[in-house]
Order: structure tokens, then C-alpha cells, then sequence
């Protein structure tokens, strides 16, 4: 597409996201800010129940009872305050401005209709003149994704493996030309090494069309070869937030370090990989003051208890911790 | 070109399941048919025996009273059991179901001809009418699941889905022919007009239908509604649901994902409904003197006339196996996963 065509910044500010439980309404995304620098892919990192999902589903203001975004923006350039959109300016949002794969990818497709019905679908409700050409490009993105497209298109969801759905399901958030992206862990169905060539893919449509790209996933090494910048999600805030390559090689916060050194890929050694001690909160053991993951600190400090850490800046980076601006541990060498 | 090479497949999974139905089918009409015959032949004071006995008393020949007898059963009275019951079975394969008593020696199945059109089509009027019905309020019920309306809906399902057939009849008798009397006590229609394609002949028709007519559909709105509602319900909370929302499919489209997704599963108790509905015939006919295929077998009972007892008891298990066939010819139309073979 248009090289010209500037991508929108997406800005969240101040983002929280409440799920009504039998104890009341407890935070799955607290106070979070966090900036989409236009042209670029954000990763967005964290442990199973950290509000991943919840926080992609705030860009389109889809968050599903018994969840509610009570308070916070999403100003995506062009578009304006997503959260204050609503009826038919919120449905055209979604998909034609905002393109998105569902977690669930396997399963988001009508199982009585074929692809390509599904896809003229998509092609009326956001009034696309040209149908032929949509079904063109379809096929195109298919079958850059290895898969035949004008089978595909054919074919019902039945017909498909997991795998194959994963890949219509990113088809469909693309086809329309969606200048922002997000991915709720698009390549979880895949084998390692489709994996890795559906990530290529999805960066180099990313860079013809010059979009803003936001990919959730569980796994921090498949996300390192393709974003340019990192945020890492725990107990639904953002603990960390820069360039994927300084987050990486030289992680401030103390949780993103333990997930670094549990993975042996980026460890370098396996004998080195060590699990994160501990297990990841959820919405009811997520403690109400202090810093919510003091519990599995190695350098909890009093203040630790008692107050929540601060957004900070540092060199280009933003973290939350009290730890984080004072001098770096010598261990730190070991991953810079 | 790939659509051809799949269609094929296709055709043999489904004349697979419908010859399966059909296997099916047989062996249950060669049950109820073994079945009436053993009644017939079985219950004490044999009535073959007793016609063929009470036929030599009156004076004739065994040879007249066996023929006489054969005609009136389909089969001879006399010979081995095994004997018999092959005789019974070879009428039946040539559509004889020997002679009424009741009606004497008018054939079976020219009775049970008149009769079934009163039954087959207020029955599939009253399928068709609380289909559309239970299911459009189905979805109500479940998308204002939460408010009074849908409380109230699901409270009317649950409600009629548990009054058996013949006391909503009795209810509809006593309510529309005696406290408020605006429609017809019983019978087909209004012996004053000349039968024939004539307003005044058709509209009596209609006016003696509508009691039977809705009773019928009273009785299955219920099981529509409830079973609706709950598949609404169901679907709702698929993700492909949520997916095409987030896709930012047009909300018409999207609830025709729903509701087709969610009307699917209904294909599989239709015929169980339409069974249901002949059984309740049994009752409606009888509360509204309605000259069907229920009134018929309830006449034959009472007249102990068994050849035509098991002749209707027949007639109405050929029906509910058509009916089973039908049902699941119209599922697999619509469901891809069958159709290609492949039970989801
Ligand atoms: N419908 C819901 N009702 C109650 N709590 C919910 C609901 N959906 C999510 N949550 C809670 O909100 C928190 C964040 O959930 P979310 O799905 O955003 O996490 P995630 O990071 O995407 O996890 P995963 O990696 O497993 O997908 C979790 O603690 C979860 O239990
Ligand atoms: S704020 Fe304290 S407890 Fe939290 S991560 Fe930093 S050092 Fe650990
Ligand atoms: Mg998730």
C-alpha cells in the first residue's frame, strides 16, 4: 500500500480495565500508559492472567461483560478517543481501521459459512466496492502464508487445521488494509517454524504498508526477531516499556529479568535457565497497595510494601519499579 | 473445479445417512407391524379365530368363512402361526391392510386415506407455526435474558412445555366453544356447505381447524422456546461470535451468523416433535371430534376392530419415520460439517 501514507500513533493513557468478580470489581489493567510509535511493532510480553488481552481488546473497545473500562483513553491518530466511540462508528472501526486477530483464532470463524462467504462478509459490511479485488488480495495473503488461497477460500472452517484458521483469522485482520494491527498471540496453533515464517510475514506487510502493529504473546523469543519495541505486562500493569533490543539485553525490572533468565534461548545456556519462582497472581491474589509483584522479588525493599511504584524514565525506557534507578546489580552483566 | 471434486464425497456421505435412515425405517415398521400382528393373532379370544369361528356358526362353508376372513385381515386364519404371519406380511408388502369391522368391508387403507389428511396437515401447520413462533421468541427470550420480557418468555416455554397436550386442548375446548363460544365444538367442517373450492366451504374448513390447529402448536412452543433460547444463549458466547464483531461485521450479518448457528441443532428434535404432535393427535381428536388418524385408532380400539387398530398403528409409524428422514435431510442442507461427511 501507500509508503506516504503516515501510520497512526496509538496513545493509552491512564488505562484501566475492571472485571466484576464475586469479590467485586478487581482491576485486570491498572492505570496503564503506554504509546504506539507510528511504523512500529510493539510485542506486548507477561504471564498467562497479566491482562494482555483485556488491554488489546481496550483498543477496540471490546472489552465483554463482565469486564468494563472504567477509566483511561485510546486516541489512535485519525480516529480520535476509541473508548467514547460507539454504534455504527465503533463497528466501522473495527476491522476496517483497526485490524484484529483474535486469541482464539481457530475458533473465530462461522463454521457454516465457507472463508470466502466469510470474507464478502467482511467486504459489504465495511462497503468495499471492489469484491473481486478483496477476494484477490485474500488469496494473495494466503498464499504468501503458504496456504492455496482459492482453497481456502472454498473451503469451511471444518475443513481446516488449527493452523490453517490461524492464518485466515490474520488474512482477515489485514485484508482490509487496517492501518493499525493488533495480534492476540496469532501463531500459538503453529509449529516453531511456521511460527517464525508467519511472524516474517506479518513484519514485512507490516513495513509495505507502513502500519502500527501491537503482537501479544507468550513467547519473548519468537517476538525478539520482529518488534522493534517491548512492553512487559505483570498483574496488568506495563513493568517495562523500551526499544526490544535494550529491554532484552539489559532488562531494569526485576520481573523482566526473571522471565529473561527463564528462557535458555536468550539465557544462552540452559544449564543457566532458571524459572521464575513463584506463580503468576491473579485478579483476587493481586495485593491492593505496595507493588503487585513483591511477592516474587528478589529485591523487595520496605518501601516496596506500602507504595506502588512510579512510571519512571530511564535512558529511553520506562519501568515501574523503586529498584529500578539505582545502581544496576552486577549481575546485570550477564545479559548486556 | 475443486467444488466438483468435492461435491462427490458429499452426495455419498448423504445417500449414506439417508439409506441408513432408511434401513432404520424398515426395521421399525417391521417391528410395529410384527408387533399388531401378534395382537391381532394373540391377545385372548383371538378375533381371527373368533370371526372364522362365528362365521362357520352363521352357517357357511370353512372354505367361504376362511376366505371371508382372510379378506377381512389379509391373511388366512388358518395353517401354522409362521404360515400366517407370512401371509400378513405379503398383504402388507402389496398395501393391503385387510377390511374394517367397524366400517364393514370397507378396505383399511382407503379409511385410513381419508382420515390421515385431517391429522398430516394440522399437524405440520401446527410444527410450522410453533417453529417459527417458539424460535423468534427464543431469540428474544434470550437476548432480553436479563429483563422482564425475556423472564416472562422463557416462563411461557416452561409452562406450556409442561401441560400435556390433551389438557391444553380441554382448556381451549372449554375456553373457545363454551365460556367464550367463537369457534366450532368439533368436526372438519360445516356440514351446510357444498363441499368443493368454495369460500364458504374453505372457511369452514379453517374455522374447524384452528382449535386443532393451535392446540398443536401450543403444545411444541414450549420445547421450541426453551430449546431456542438456550442455543441463542449458547452461540452468544462462541468466540466466532465475538471475532465477527470484532471484525466489524454489519449487526445483520452477525445475527445471521447467530441465529442460523443456534437454529441448527433444532433440525434434530423436529422429527422427535412431529412424532410427538401424531401421538397428541390421539387426544386432539378425540377432544375435538377431529376425523384424523387418532380419532381412527381410538374408534378401533373401542370397536375392536384390530385390522384397522393395527393398520392406523402402522400408518402412523410410516409417518414418523418419513418425518425422521425429512428432519434430517433439511440438517444436513444446512450443516456443512455434515454434509461433508464429517459429524462435528
Ligand atoms: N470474563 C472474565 N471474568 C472475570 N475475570 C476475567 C475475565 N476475563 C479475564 N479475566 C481476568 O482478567 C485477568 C486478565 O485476563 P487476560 O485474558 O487479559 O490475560 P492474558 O494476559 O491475556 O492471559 P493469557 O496469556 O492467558 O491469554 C485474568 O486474571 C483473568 O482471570
Ligand atoms: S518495586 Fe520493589 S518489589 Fe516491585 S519489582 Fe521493584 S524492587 Fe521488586
Ligand atoms: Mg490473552
Amino acid at each position: 500500500m501507500s509508503r506516504d501514507s503516515a501510520a497512526p500513533e496509538v496513545r493509552i493513557r491512564d488505562l484501566t480495565v475492571v472485571y466484576n468478580t464475586p469479590a467485586g470489581e478487581l482491576p485486570a489493567v491498572s492505570h496503564v500508559s503506554l504509546t504506539l510509535t507510528p511504523g512500529t511493532i510493539t510485542g506486548v510480553v507477561g504471564e498467562s492472567g497479566s491482562g494482555k488481552s483485556t488491554l488489546a481488546l481496550s483498543l477496540l473497545n471490546a472489552v465483554q461483560p463482565p469486564g468494563r473500562i472504567a477509566e483511561g483513553s485510546v486516541e489512535i491518530d485519525g480516529l480520535g478517543d476509541v473508548l467514547r466511540l460507539d454504534g455504527e462508528d465503533l463497528r466501522r472501526t473495527r476491522g476496517r481501521k483497526v485490524g484484529y486477530v483474535f486469541q482464539a483464532a481457530q475458533n473465530s470463524l462461522n463454521p457454516l459459512k465457507t472463508i470466502g462467504k466469510q470474507l464478502l462478509d467482511l467486504g459489504r459490511s465495511h462497503d468495499v466496492e471492489d469484491l473481486r479485488a478483496l477476494v484477490a488480495d485474500a488469496k494473495a495473503l494466503l498464499s504468501r502464508m503458504g496456504l492455496d488461497g482459492a482453497r481456502v477460500l472454498d473451503s469451511h472452517q471444518h475443513e481446516l487445521s488449527g493452523g490453517m484458521r490461524q492464518r485466515v483469522g490474520i488474512m482477515l485482520a489485514l485484508v482490509l488494509n487496517a492501518q493499525v494491527v493488533v495480534l492476540d498471540e496469532p501463531t500459538t496453533a503453529l509449529d516453531m517454524i511456521t511460527q517464525a515464517t508467519i511472524l516474517r510475514i506479518i513484519r514485512e506487510v507490516h513495513e509495505e504498508r507502513a502500519l502500527t502493529t501491537l503482537v501479544i504473546t507468550h513467547d519473548v523469543g519468537a517476538v525478539a526477531e520482529v518488534a522493534d519495541d517491548l512492553a512487559v505486562m505483570y498483574g496488568g500493569r506495563v513493568v517495562e516499556h523500551g526499544p526490544i533490543a535494550e529491554v532484552l539485553g539489559a532488562p531494569r525490572h526485576p520481573y523482566t529479568q526473571g522471565l529473561i533468565r527463564a528462557i535458555p534461548r536468550l539465557s544462552g545456556d540452559i544449564s543457566l535457565a532458571r524459572a521464575l519462582p513463584g506463580r503468576p497472581p491473579t485478579l483476587g491474589t493481586l495485593p491492593a497497595a505496595g507493588c503487585v509483584f513483591r511477592e516474587r522479588c528478589e529485591k523487595r525493599m520496605e518501601i516496596c510494601e506500602t507504595v506502588e511504584p512510579a512510571t519512571a524514565t530511564y535512558d529511553g525506557r520506562s519501568v515501574a519499579c523503586h529498584a529500578a534507578g539505582r545502581p544496576a546489580p552486577v549481575k546485570r552483566r550477564e545479559y548486556a | 473445479m475443486t467444488k466438483a471434486v468435492r461435491e462427490r464425497p458429499r452426495g455419498a456421505a448423504l445417500a449414506r445417512r439417508v439409506a441408513g435412515h432408511v434401513v432404520r425405517g424398515l426395521v421399525m415398521i417391521w417391528v410395529v407391524a410384527t408387533i399388531s400382528f401378534v395382537i391381532i393373532r394373540e391377545i385372548p379370544g383371538d378375533p381371527v379365530q373368533g370371526m372364522y369361528e362365528s362365521l362357520l356358526q352363521k352357517g357357511m362353508s370353512p372354505d367361504q368363512a376362511e376366505r371371508a376372513t382372510a379378506v377381512l385381515y389379509g391373511f388366512l386364519p388358518t395353517g401354522s402361526l409362521w404360515d400366517q404371519y407370512v401371509g400378513y406380511m405379503g398383504s402388507l408388502l402389496h398395501l393391503d391392510l385387510g377390511r374394517s369391522l367397524s366400517t364393514p368391508g370397507v378396505k383399511v387403507t382407503s379409511l385410513i386415506g381419508s382420515a390421515a389428511q385431517w391429522t398430516v396437515l394440522p399437524v405440520l401447520a401446527g410444527t410450522l407455526l410453533s417453529f417459527l413462533l417458539g424460535v423468534t421468541m427464543g431469540v428474544y427470550a434470550a437476548i432480553k435474558r436479563s429483563g422482564k420480557l425475556g423472564d416472562l418468555l422463557a416462563l411461557s416455554g416452561s409452562l406450556l412445555h409442561g401441560i400435556p397436550v390433551y389438557v391444553i386442548g380441554l382448556l381451549l375446548v372449554a375456553i373457545f366453544t363454551t365460556l367464550w363460544p367463537i369457534l366450532p365444538s368439533g368436526g372438519p367442517v360445516d356440514v351446510a356447505f357444498v363441499p368443493g373450492f368454495n369460500p364458504g366451504y374453505i372457511g369452514s374448513l379453517i374455522h374447524h381447524a384452528v382449535l386443532p390447529v393451535v392446540t398443536y402448536t401450543l403444545a411444541s412452543y414450549g420445547g421450541w422456546i426453551l430449546a431456542m433460547k438456550s442455543n441463542v444463549v449458547a452461540v452468544l458466547g462462541d468466540d466466532f461470535i465475538l471475532a465477527a464483531e470484532l471484525r466489524g461485521l454489519k449487526r445483520g450479518i452477525v445475527f445471521r451468523y447467530l441465529a442460523r448457528n443456534a437454529i441448527l441443532p433444532l433440525f434434530t428434535i423436529l422429527a422427535l416433535s412431529i412424532g410427538m404432535l401424531f401421538g397428541g393427535s390421539i387426544f386432539i381428536e378425540e377432544i375435538f371430534n377431529y376425523p384424523g388418524l387418532g380419532l381412527l385408532l381410538v374408534n378401533s380400539i373401542s370397536t375392536r376392530d384390530y385390522a384397522l387398530m393395527g393398520g392406523t398403528f402402522l400408518v402412523i409409524t410410516v409417518g414418523i419415520v418419513v418425518a425422521n428422514i425429512v428432519a434430517d435431510l433439511l440438517y444436513t442442507a444446512i450443516d456443512p460439517r455434515v454434509r461433508s461427511g464429517e459429524a462435528s
